[in-house]
C-alpha cells in the first residue's frame, strides 16, 4: 500500500477534525473508521433501535454480532455485553462517531476545570489532577470549533464562564415551554438560568437550514441535517481537499512500530476481512476513550511488550464518564409542548465553590422523553403495571419536567480498560474489560445535585418529584468516555503531553477524550472538538518544520 | 472427491426440481380468486385478510402487484429459508407499476392527478436548479417527495451540493411520479368487518374513507386521515380557526406550520405556530375556516370553478372573482385567495351603494414570518 | 476422518430433508406450515401471553396491549432481534399455564380477568425474571413504534397526547434574509 503522511483511526468527534486540519495544510490522510456511514434514513426516527434506546439494537453501531466487551461488576464478576446491552458503555460506531447522533450539548469547561487538584485538592482514593493545558490555551480552539461545527445558544445569562472573544455564531431556538417554566423558578431562586449551547443550526448556517424542532433528537440522526457533527462539517471538506481518503468498516488491529519503537503504520481489517497494512508517517488515534485505550494495548511488541504507550502502565486507566443525577417533577398543568428537541435551559451556578464539594456540574431539562421512555419514570408509588400504569402514563406524559445533570467525576486510577484474556471480536482481537467504579465523593456531589434539581423543579410549580441519584456498581463511561490516555508533563503519570504527542513515541498521537485529565461538570463533545483544533495545530506545525522525520 | 460430486450432483437437482416446480404452483397460487393462494402461506396472510375487509376485496392480489418470475423467486426463497422481513413491504422498484394498475380501474382520479402538481416526477423535483443552489437536499425532503423511495437522498441524487449540476441516480427514475396514489390513499386497511378497535379512536371522529390515509415514510405505514391530527394556528396571538373536516388533515402532513423562529415576534411572545408559516396554507380572514378541499380537487388540486359554488354571480362590488387574481402565491395581491379580509377592499367599511370601489395595492404582511 | 465423514453425511441428510419438506411444502400449499399469524408463537403460547399483556396494559377506553397488537410485536422480535429469549418465552407460558391448572384448574387464558390479574401478580413475585422479560417487551410494543407491530395505529401515543406523525413544517430555502453561510 503507498505510504501516506498520517493515518487517523476513527471518523469521530476528534478524529474528523484531526483529518480535516491536517489535509487542509497539504498533508496526504487515510481516515480510517470501523463503521458505515449512515445517514437519517437508517433510523427513520425507530424510538426501539436508536443509539439511546436500543432495546432493539443500536442504530449506529457497533452490531451486536461480533463486537463484545466485558465488564467486571464487583457483585456479579466478570459480564460479556453485547453493544446494545446497557453498561456496555457503547459509543456509536459510524462516521461521525457520537457526533451524528448525540444531543449536540456543546459546552466550554470552565477554567476551574482544568485546574481541579491545585483547587480542590485531591480526594482520598482519587487520581485527580490538574491537565497541563488551561482555559486560555484552549480559548481559541473553542471558538475556532463553535463557528467550524456551527453551535447555538446564549451563554450571557451566567457568568460563571471564562472570557469569550467572540459571541457564538448562532441565536439559541426560540424557547419552549419547559424553558418557559422553569427560567422564572431559577431566577426566583437566585440562580442564573442561561439557553444550552447546542451544535444545531438554530438558523440557517454553513449551507444547511434550520431545526425544524422534532421531538426524535438525542439518539437519531438529523433528517433536516441540522445537528451538526463531523460527519456533515470537516468530514466532507477534509475529503473536498482530495487529500483525505476515508475507509469505512475499516477495524484498526494495532499500531506498527519499526525496530527503534516508532509508528511505522497501521493495521487493520478491511470491510471484507482482511488484513491490510497502511504504511504512514503519523498516526493519530481517535477512537474514543474506550477503544483507543484498546488499540494502545492491543499494539504490543518487543519494546513495548505492554501495548504501545504504556510503559507505566497508565494507558486505559483513570476512566470517567458523567454520574448523571437529577429529578422528575410532576406538574398539574400541561409542560409538553412537543417542540424539540426539548433540552433548553441550565444553570451553571453549581459547578463550583460549593463547601465540601469538589466540584459540581451543570444542571438542564431533558431532551423530549419519548413515551417509551417514560414508562419507569412515573411518580412514587406508581404500580408497575396495570391500569394504574396505563392511567399514569396518560396523566403525566404531558406533565413532567426532568432537571438533570453531569457530576463532574473524581478520576481512579482502578476504574480502568484492560484487555479480556479470555474474550475476542469477530476479528479474533482482545476485546476491552471496563473495571472499577465510581469514586465514592462523586455520589455525594450526585445526591447534592439532585436534590437541587428537585428545588428548581419544586420552585417551578412540581406537585410531586421523584429524585435519581443511584450508586451504580460500574464505571459509567458511555458516550461521555475520557481519561484512558491522559494528557500531562510527567510521562510516569500520563499517556501524551500537551500536544497529544504519546511520551514514548513522539509520531503517534492520541487525540480524543481519551487525553481528558478530568472530565469537566458538561458534556464533552466541544472540548473534544477544541482539543483536536488545538493538538492538530501543533501537530501541522511541527510537521511543516521537523517533517517528523528522524 | 467422488463424495463430493454425488453431492452436488444432488444439491444441483434439487434445486432444478425446486425453482422448476416452485414456479409453477407458485403461479397458480399468485392467480387464485382473490388471493386465496397468496394467503395460504401464512406471512401473506394477514396481508390478504385485510384486503378482504376493504372495497378492493374482490380483487386479486396480481391486479395490483406484479409478479415476475423473479418476484416469484425471491418469495419462494424467503419463505422457504424463512428470511421473512419485519413487516412485508412494498419495494420502490414495484411503486410505478402498481400506480399505473391503478389507473386502469381509477382513469378519471389518474387523469385529473397527472394533471396536477402532486404528479411531479422525481427530476422535476430534485434536479431544480433553483432550488438546489439555495438550499442542500436533506433526507428530510423525501418525507412528502419521495416517501416511497427506500434509500437516502445521497443514493437519490448527486452531488449533494449547491452548486450542480443535480441528477437522480436510480436509472429510470428521474421520470416517475415522485407521490404515487399510496402516497395519501392505502389499499391494504381494515375495513368495518374486521373489530379495529385502535382506528376507532379518531382525533376528528368524523368518518372518513379508511383508504384516504398518510403514508409515513418514517414508520413504512399508512395513518388513516381519521387519525391525523390538525394543527392549531395563529395570526399573531389570535387563533385562527381550522376547519375540522378531517381529510384535509391529510393536506397538513407536507402543508404543514413551523414552530416559531428564533427572535421571532412570534416566538418572543409565544404565540405558536403561524399562518402561512412553513409550507403552511390555511386560509384566514374571508375564507377562514374552509377546508382545503372545499376549494381545491382533491386529485389534480385545482380550484378551477370551485369560487363558483359559493360567488355564483359578480360580488357586490361588480368584480367577477374567477377574474380576480387570486393565486397564493402572489403575496402582494389584495385578492390572494388564502389571505384577504373584508378590509382589504372596505378599508372604510361596507359600502352602501353598489360601486366600484377603488382597490389600492397593499402589501398583506403576515405576521411570524418576518422579524 | 470419522468426524468428517459423519459431517457430510449429516449435512446431506439435512439437505434432502430440507429439500423434501420445501417442496412438499409448495405442492400442499404450505399446510404444513404454521398456518397462523404467528412467527414463532403457538396459537395456545399466543392465548396465555395475551392474557398477561392484557393485564400489564389492559383496555379501558383505549386498548390493550394485545388490542393495540404487542402479541405481533413481541412475536415478530422471537423471531428475530429476541431470538435469545425464545427459552424464557417456552419456559414461562407453560408454567404459567402450571399455575393456572395448579390453583384455578384451567388455563390462564380461560380465567376470568381478577384471577388473571392475582395469577400474573403471582407470576411477577415467584418468576420476576420472566415477568419482567414480558413487562418490557409489552410495553414496547405498546408505547414503542408502530412500524414494529405493535402501537397499532400509534395509538398509544395518540393516548397520550402526542399526535402522529407530528405535523411539522420546514424552513423554506428562501425564507431568511442575512444568514451566515
Amino acid at each position: 500500500m503507498k505510504k501516506v503522511n498520517a493515518v487517523v483511526v476513527g471518523a469521530g468527534a476528534a478524529g474528523g477534525i484531526v483529518a480535516k486540519e491536517l489535509s487542509t495544510a497539504g498533508l496526504s490522510v487515510v481516515l480510517l473508521e470501523r463503521g458505515r456511514w449512515y445517514t437519517a434514513n437508517d433510523c427513520r426516527k425507530d424510538d426501539l433501535r436508536n443509539q439511546r434506546t436500543t432495546v432493539l439494537g443500536n442504530a449506529f453501531g457497533p452490531d451486536d454480532e461480533g463486537n463484545p466487551r466485558v465488564v467486571w461488576d464487583p457483585q456479579t464478576g466478570p459480564r460479556t455485553l453485547l453493544p446494545s446491552e446497557g453498561g456496555y458503555q457503547n459509543n456509536a460506531a459510524c462516521v461521525g462517531g457520537g457526533t451524528l447522533s448525540y444531543g449536540a450539548m456543546a459546552w466550554r469547561y470552565m477554567p476551574q476545570d482544568f485546574r481541579m487538584r491545585s483547587i480542590y485538592g485531591a480526594p482520598a482514593g482519587s487520581s485527580l489532577e490538574d491537565w497541563p493545558i488551561t482555559y486560555d490555551d484552549l480559548e481559541p480552539w473553542y471558538e475556532k470549533a463553535e463557528y467550524e461545527i456551527g453551535i447555538s445558544g446564549d451563554y450571557s445569562g451566567s457568568p460563571f464562564f471564562g472570557p469569550r472573544k467572540r459571541p457564538l455564531p448562532m441565536p439559541p431556538l426560540a424557547p419552549n415551554r419547559e424553558f418557559q417554566i422553569l427560567e422564572p423558578a431559577a431566577k426566583r431562586l437566585g440562580l442564573h438560568p442561561f439557553h444550552i449551547p447546542m451544535a444545531r443550526n438554530s438558523v440557517p448556517y454553513n449551507g444547511r437550514g434550520p431545526c425544524m424542532r422534532c421531538r426524535w433528537c438525542v439518539g437519531f440522526a438529523c433528517e433536516v441535517d441540522a445537528k451538526n457533527g463531523s460527519q456533515n462539517t470537516v468530514i466532507p471538506t477534509a475529503l473536498a481537499t482530495g487529500n483525505c481518503e476515508l475507509r469505512t468498516e475499516c477495524m484498526a488491529k494495532e499500531i506498527l512500530t519499526d525496530d527503534r519503537g516508532r509508528a511505522r503504520g497501521v493495521a487493520y481489517f478491511d470491510a471484507d476481512g482482511r488484513l491490510q497494512e497502511q504504511p504512514c508517517d503519523i498516526v493519530i488515534v481517535s477512537a474514543c476513550a474506550i477503544e483507543s485505550a484498546r488499540l494502545l494495548l492491543n499494539s504490543k511488541s518487543r519494546l513495548f511488550p505492554n501495548g504501545i504507550g504504556n510503559r507505566h502502565d497508565q494507558v486505559g486507566r483513570h476512566l470517567q464518564g458523567h454520574h448523571y443525577t437529577g429529578a422528575v417533577g410532576f406538574f398539574d398543568f400541561d409542560t409538553y409542548d412537543d417542540v424539540g428537541p426539548g433540552a433548553s435551559i441550565a444553570v451553571a451556578d453549581y459547578n463550583h465553590g460549593t463547601p465540601g464539594l469538589c466540584g459540581g456540574g451543570a444542571l438542564c431539562n431533558e431532551f423530549i422523553r419519548l413515551p417509551i421512555q417514560m414508562i419507569d419514570r412515573l411518580p412514587v408509588n406508581t404500580p408497575r403495571w396495570g391500569l394504574a400504569h396505563k392511567k399514569a402514563m396518560r396523566s403525566f406524559y404531558k406533565r413532567n419536567i426532568a432537571v438533570m445533570g453531569p457530576t463532574q467525576p473524581i478520576p481512579m486510577a482502578d476504574a480502568r480498560i484492560t484487555l479480556d484474556p479470555a474474550v475476542r471480536d469477530k476479528w479474533g482481537m482482545q476485546v476491552a474489560r471496563i473495571s472499577g467504579n465510581v469514586h465514592p465523593h462523586t455520589f455525594e456531589i450526585g445526591i447534592v445535585q439532585a436534590q437541587r434539581s428537585e428545588a428548581w423543579l419544586k420552585e417551578a410549580g412540581a406537585v410531586s418529584t421523584v429524585v435519581n441519584a443511584g450508586r451504580p456498581t460500574t464505571v459509567s463511561a458511555g458516550q461521555h468516555q475520557a481519561g484512558t490516555c491522559r494528557m500531562g508533563n510527567d510521562p510516569q503519570g500520563s499517556v501524551v503531553n500537551r500536544n497529544c504527542q504519546v511520551h514514548d513515541v513522539d509520531n503517534l498521537f492520541v487525540i480524543d477524550g481519551s487525553v481528558h485529565v478530568t472530565n469537566g461538570g458538561f458534556n464533552p463533545a466541544l472540548t473534544i472538538m477544541a482539543i483536536a483544533y488545538f493538538a492538530s495545530d501543533s501537530l501541522v506545525r511541527n510537521w511543516n518544520a521537523t517533517g517528523f522525520r528522524s | 472427491m467422488m463424495r463430493f460430486f454425488k453431492f452436488a450432483g444432488i444439491a444441483v437437482g434439487l434445486a432444478a426440481v425446486l425453482a422448476v416446480g416452485g414456479t409453477y404452483s407458485a403461479s397458480w397460487y399468485y392467480t387464485s380468486q382473490y388471493g386465496q393462494g397468496c394467503a395460504s402461506c401464512h406471512e401473506m396472510a394477514a396481508y390478504v385478510r385485510v384486503v378482504h375487509g376493504a372495497p378492493h376485496r374482490t380483487t386479486g392480489c396480481m391486479d395490483c402487484h406484479e409478479a415476475s418470475l423473479s418476484t416469484k423467486l425471491r418469495h419462494m426463497r424467503i419463505h422457504i429459508f424463512g428470511t421473512v422481513p419485519e413487516a412485508i413491504k412494498l419495494r420502490d422498484v414495484d411503486v410505478p407499476a402498481m400506480t399505473s394498475n391503478c389507473k386502469s380501474c381509477h382513469q378519471h382520479e389518474y387523469a385529473n392527478w397527472h394533471a396536477g402538481p402532486h404528479s411531479a416526477t422525481y427530476s422535476q423535483i430534485f434536479t431544480d436548479p433553483v432550488h438546489n443552489s439555495k438550499r442542500m437536499l436533506m433526507d428530510d425532503c423525501l418525507r412528502c417527495h419521495g416517501s416511497y423511495f427506500s434509500g437516502a437522498i445521497r443514493d437519490l441524487v448527486q452531488p449533494l451540493n449547491t452548486k450542480g449540476p443535480w441528477r437522480v441516480i436510480p436509472s429510470g427514475l428521474g421520470d416517475q411520479a415522485a407521490m404515487p396514489c399510496m402516497t395519501c390513499h392505502q389499499v391494504h386497511s381494515e375495513g368495518a368487518q374486521e373489530t379495529r378497535p385502535a382506528s376507532r379512536i379518531s382525533v376528528a371522529g368524523a368518518a372518513v374513507p379508511d383508504s384516504l390515509a398518510f403514508y409515513d415514510r418514517r414508520e413504512t405505514l399508512h395513518f388513516a386521515a381519521a387519525s391525523l391530527s390538525t394543527p392549531q394556528l395563529h395570526d399573531g396571538s389570535r387563533t385562527v380557526t381550522v376547519s375540522h373536516d378531517p381529510r384535509q388533515a391529510l393536506c397538513y402532513q407536507c402543508h404543514a406550520p413551523r414552530e416559531p423562529e428564533a427572535g421571532s415576534m412570534a416566538a418572543i411572545n409565544a404565540w405558536g405556530p403561524q399562518v402561512g408559516s412553513g409550507d403552511d396554507r390555511t386560509p384566514m380572514g374571508v375564507h377562514e375556516g374552509i377546508s382545503c378541499v372545499a376549494c381545491h380537487d382533491g386529485h389534480n388540486e385545482n380550484t378551477r370553478a370551485s369560487c363558483k359554488t359559493c360567488h355564483p354571480q359578480m360580488s357586490n362590488c361588480g368584480l367577477d372573482a374567477e377574474k380576480m387574481d387570486t393565486t397564493y402565491a402572489n403575496s402582494a395581491s389584495v385578492h390572494n385567495i388564502h389571505w384577504v379580509k373584508c378590509t382589504d377592499c372596505h378599508q372604510h367599511g361596507i359600502p352602501q351603494v353598489k360601486a366600484k370601489p377603488a382597490i389600492k395595492a397593499k402589501v398583506i404582511t403576515t405576521p411570524g414570518m418576518d422579524g | 476422518m470419522q468426524s468428517s465423514r459423519d459431517g457430510v453425511s449429516l449435512t446431506r441428510r439435512q439437505f434432502v430433508a430440507a429439500g423434501a419438506m420445501g417442496g412438499a411444502a409448495l405442492a400442499v400449499g404450505c399446510t404444513g406450515h404454521n398456518q397462523g399469524d404467528w412467527d414463532f408463537l403457538n396459537d395456545e403460547q399466543a392465548r396465555t401471553l395475551t392474557a398477561i399483556c392484557d393485564q400489564i396494559v389492559p383496555a379501558d377506553d383505549f386498548p390493550s396491549a394485545s388490542q393495540a397488537g404487542v402479541l405481533t410485536y413481541i412475536d415478530r422480535q422471537l423471531a428475530r432481534h429476541y431470538r435469545r429469549h425464545r427459552n424464557a418465552y417456552r419456559d414461562g407460558l407453560s408454567s404459567a399455564d402450571a399455575m393456572s391448572w395448579q390453583r384455578h384448574g384451567r388455563d390462564m387464558a380461560a380465567l376470568s380477568a381478577p384471577q388473571q390479574a392475582q395469577l400474573v401478580a403471582a407470576i411477577e413475585k415467584e418468576n420476576s425474571a420472566f415477568f419482567n422479560l414480558v413487562r418490557s417487551h409489552t410495553l414496547e410494543g405498546y408505547y414503542g413504534a408502530p412500524r414494529h407491530g405493535g402501537n397499532r395505529d400509534a395509538v398509544s401515543w395518540r393516548m397520550v397526547g402526542m399526535g402522529e406523525p407530528p405535523v411539522r413544517g420546514r424552513a423554506q430555502y428562501d425564507e431568511r434574509k442575512g444568514a451566515a453561510s
